[in-house]
């Protein structure tokens, strides 16, 4: 086989483990601003329920969350689809990670600001959406880009459930081609490459809404 | 009319009781300083006026209205008060347009141009509209005090409260701050202000209300409680001598 079939194939799994990984940001962005939603809406019982959530998916290793999502929630009737399982489980870890990241952004947010806020009128929903989003979105953005690094990292998970990401791809090619020293080479720089596309990503995304002496400059 | 009226007002934190039966009035159009030592509960009083800290006891009549009843709506109730902060409180990740414009869109439902066209002119009041497009970072504190009473102002409010409003600056400072109360002061704005700054209060009101262990001990005109009271425990805190006659 030549290398630039290869070459096509491992691309072919590179659109997959963006798949994966775009999939899982969302998910866990969903997640971890839902949570901090929650904790700044309702009372200390519902934070304590959550912060139950976030210490319990921080502590379980992502593959064994995502063979219980996969391989154990068709026991009790339910199949998810590898992508749906894989949401499910590095989404939420994600998520869980992401809360946490928010909860200190959060704390960097001049609470004179969120009680003049306040005492204008504004609710409690428009309090967090108009003020403390906002602020804490641009005071998280190295920290979100972690976990986003660390959710591409994780995707190769994805192969143990049949995505045939860039990692099923390669080891398929590897053990029909004999070429593993190129294959997996070309596989790291693949890798790298959608990482630096996220830098890229997040960098103009933070370009766009910064702030002149405010946040992460 | 009194357009606020409290009796008998009564707040305790941890059982240590920092309002002890504040009672006076405020009159539209009027502009009332309250003063008294570190401690003696001013910043509690206007917290507990707007009901951002609850009141353990007594009564707040907005235009006979009370206001301290567990039933009231108290956004709709915030919405009739502008409150102007020690530390100015401005939005950093908003520009100074957009610090005003947010109240006007979210609570007043204005449109983007109708609330621009708002806040410009409160911004022209202040002196502030060349500075519109700026954040808050790079204003000066003057500049910042000015936008914050510029935003309490586009909300229409019934009556302004400031918080220590010239703590945070210098003299100079403090002048230009007490000039622009003393502007709204000459077009009826009612305003209620909590200072120590005895400078500030003779500049902008004829009436001072002297707190002291959560009640109110005086309230009389400026010049006479500032030099020349009976009690001679507040002329000494004004800096009189106690033998002063």
């Amino acid at each position: 086989m030549r290398f630039s079939g290869i070459l096509a194939l491992l691309l072919e799994g590179a659109g997959y483990t963006l798949l994966v990984t775009v999939s899982c940001v969302i998910t866990g962005l969903v997640t971890g601003l839902g949570i901090v939603a929650l904790r700044r809406l309702f009372g200390k019982g519902v934070a304590r329920l959550l912060a139950l959530y976030t210490y319990v998916f921080r502590g379980i290793p992502v593959l064994v969350l995502l063979f219980i999502v996969f391989f154990g929630l068709p026991g009790l009737g339910i199949r998810p689809s590898p992508l749906v399982s894989m949401m499910l489980s590095l989404g939420l870890v994600c998520g869980a990670y992401l809360a946490e990241v928010f909860r200190g952004a959060l704390d960097a947010v001049d609470p004179h600001e969120i009680i003049a806020a306040e005492v204008m009128g504004l609710s409690r929903l428009q309090v967090i959406l108009s003020i403390e989003f906002p602020q804490m979105l641009r005071l998280a953005v190295p920290g979100m880009l972690n976990e986003f690094t660390t959710v591409l990292k994780y995707s190769p998970f994805g192969y143990t459930v049949g995505i045939p990401e860039i990692t099923k791809q390669a080891m398929a090619l590897a053990s029909t081609t004999l070429r593993g020293i190129e294959i997996y080479t070309a596989v790291g720089v693949l890798y790298f490459g959608i990482y630096q596309l996220l830098c890229l990503l997040m960098r103009m995304i933070e370009r766009k809404f910064r702030v002149p002496g405010f946040a992460t400059q | 009319m009194a357009l606020l009226e409290i009796k008998d007002l009564v707040k305790r934190f941890d059982g240590r009781t920092v309002l002890n039966g504040v009672t006076f009035e405020l009159n539209e159009g009027q502009t009332k300083v309250i003063m008294g030592p570190s401690g003696c509960g001013k910043s509690t009083l206007l917290r507990c006026l707007n009901r951002l800290l609850e009141p353990d006891g007594g009564q707040i009549f907005f235009r006979g209205e009370d206001v301290a009843l567990p039933d009231t709506d108290i956004r709709q109730h915030r919405q009739r008060i502008g409150f102007v902060f020690q530390q100015f409180a401005l939005y950093r990740h908003l520009t100074v347009l957009e610090n005003i414009t947010l109240g006007l869109r979210k609570l007043r439902r204005l449109s983007t141009a109708a609330a621009d066209k708002k806040a410009a002119y409160q911004l022209e009041r202040m002196e502030m509209g060349a500075h519109r497009l700026k954040y808050p970072a790079h204003l000066s504190v003057g500049q910042k005090q000015r936008v914050a009473i510029a935003r309490a102002l586009a909300m229409d409010p019934a009556v302004l409260f400031f918080d220590e409003p010239t703590s945070a600056l210098d003299p100079l400072m403090s002048l230009e701050v007490a000039a622009v109360i003393n502007q709204l002061r000459s077009e009826n704005v009612t305003m209620l202000c909590v200072t120590h700054d005895v400078s500030l209060a003779r500049h902008v009101t004829d009436r001072v209300i002297f707190l002291d262990d959560g009640q109110v001990k005086a309230e009389d005109s400026a010049e006479q409680l500032l030099t020349t009271h009976a009690d001679p425990r507040i002329r000494q805190f004004f800096g009189q001598p106690a033998a002063l006659k």
